[in-house]
């Protein structure tokens, strides 16, 4: 399929692989980086000429950072799923996400960072890491110099498979420490609709919600998956809930918030009509089990 | 004749860790891998799928099925973990162990999930079965006493469109009962093999 290919080059250090891409792309032809090939391959384009492949740089890792987390680019969905860091990090939806992703085979093969650089609206990483104010470090990119720079995931997606790598490399996804009030309680939920779930979403969501001793709400986090050109944050259903007490009727209003805010098209797997009716189910479901996760429903 | 590469891809001797050729239209690459235990020379070129190398090496039970990562049938382990070779550039095999179907049973004895496959009937055309018998390994592997939900998400990532489900998965139980996963383990079987003398 890829007959037209002349170089795969295997480096084993980041700045290797910034400065293969970049002579090759001086060079002028066509080509891309690839990881667990679960993307580039599956998209067939018969024109590449070059390719930077990633397995072999050191960045398959999870680690404490602080109180947070880093998450190494070439991490496989089925290492996330494995690690007991990331399972344990907010009531575990990156874990329950990543095992969402499609067969074993899949989840074995596809990485954190590629289902981010892809930039898939329906990337199922992307909700539950948005929910979480994760960043991405981004070495190199934007005409040359192996600069590193920290970007919010919510300004990294430009479009469907549009980003701001801009010729750079994703390596590493950062995710603060959750943060809840002195007193109060934090709770995450993950939703996936699909026609089974480790299909592509038809639409996905995932809430963070944090509440003070008294159930008032300090924070929440509302993202939402295949419903828009980007995985996007909800960010008035989330203000539509802050600073008020999170119960049942808020939970539901500000569903109903984001499924407004919510931008789907129609494609083979649902209607922009059912997409948005959908997105109010999954958020209300997904501030339901928050409720629950804390231990105050109402 | 044989055609000259002058780089393998992600040789320790190119200091850029670059798999391009550095003349001519000699693009290929000369990867070294272990498949089945036995180490492989191959000469490919830069954008071969490690499901078309593998068959065309002779391995036929890889089999080719969507090409698109989603039946399952092309499954192989890498290094214990399951893929679909359609999604992988043969170049990414490079220094790791492979194990087809053909590598599974021991000489004339068969592997415990073969042979449960076989008790139970869990086959009707056969396509599918390579891959469902690797990903079983795999699974033993990693759990060797699964729940029936685990075996049948590990089953669904591999097609049956005979939809025969219900007797692989009587198999994949049965083989687990039967310890089929401390046989899985590689240290296991290596350990086991050794015992035994050395296999060709």
């Amino acid at each position: 399929m890829f007959d037209q290919l002349r170089a795969f080059h295997r480096p084993t250090s980041v700045a290797t692989a910034l400065r293969l891409s970049e002579s090759e792309r001086r060079a002028g032809g066509r080509g891309t980086f690839v990881a667990g090939g679960t993307d580039v391959v599956v998209a067939g384009d018969r024109s590449l000429r070059w390719i930077v492949d990633l397995t072999k740089l050191p960045l398959r890792y999870v680690k404490r950072r602080g109180r947070g987390l880093a998450i190494g680019a070439t991490s496989t969905f089925a290492d996330l799923e494995a690690s007991a860091a990331v399972r344990r990090l907010a009531d575990g939806i990156v874990a329950e996400a990543a095992g969402t992703a499609g067969s074993r085979q899949i989840r074995a093969m596809g990485t954190a960072g590629g289902n981010l650089a892809n930039a898939s609206p329906a990337a199922d990483l992307a909700p539950p890491f948005l929910a979480l104010d994760a960043a991405v470090v981004i070495a190199g990119g934007g005409g040359g110099g192996g600069g590193r720079r920290t970007v919010p995931l919510d300004a990294f997606f430009r479009g469907p498979n549009r980003t701001v790598l801009n010729g750079g490399l994703l390596v590493e996804i950062v995710i603060p420490p959750a943060t809840a009030p002195r007193g109060g309680r934090a709770a995450w939920s993950f939703q996936k609709l699909g026609r089974l779930e480790s299909d592509i979403a038809v639409v996905s969501a995932a809430a963070g919600v944090a509440v003070d001793a008294g159930g008032r709400c300090t924070w929440a986090r509302l993202a939402l998956g295949a419903v828009g050109p980007t995985p996007l944050r909800a960010r008035r259903a989330e203000a539509l809930l802050v600073g008020k007490p999170f119960d049942r009727a808020a939970a539901e209003a500000a569903a109903a918030r984001a499924a407004e805010e919510a931008k789907p098209v129609t494609d083979v797997r649902g209607t922009a009509a059912y997409r948005r009716e959908m997105s109010r189910v999954l958020v209300a479901r997904a501030l339901a089990e928050c409720l629950e996760r804390m231990g105050r429903t109402r | 004749m044989p055609r000259r590469t002058t780089h393998r891809a992600g040789g320790a001797k190119n200091a850029a860790g670059s798999g391009r050729a550095s003349h001519g239209a000699v693009n290929d690459l000369v990867i070294h891998v272990k498949v089945n235990g036995e180490a492989r020379r191959w000469t490919t070129a830069p954008g071969d799928l490690l499901l078309d190398v593998l068959r065309r090496e002779g391995y036929w039970g890889v089999k080719r099925g969507c090409e698109s990562g989603e039946c399952g049938a092309c499954a192989v382990l890498v290094d214990g973990e399951p893929v679909n070779s359609c999604l992988m550039f043969a170049a990414q095999a490079d220094g790791r162990s492979l194990t087809t179907v053909e590598g599974v049973a021991d000489r004339e004895r068969l592997d415990v999930v073969q042979e449960a496959f076989l008790d139970h009937g869990a086959v009707q055309c056969g396509y599918c079965t390579p891959a469902m018998v690797l990903v079983t390994r795999a699974l033993l592997a990693r759990s060797p006493h699964p729940s029936e939900a685990e075996v049948r998400e590990t089953l669904g990532g591999v097609f049956c469109r005979c939809t025969g489900y219900k007797k692989p998965v009587e198999a994949v139980l049965a083989a687990a009962k039967a310890g089929g996963g401390e046989r899985s383990r590689p240290a296991a079987r290596r350990a086991a093999r050794a015992g035994k003398g050395a296999r060709r």
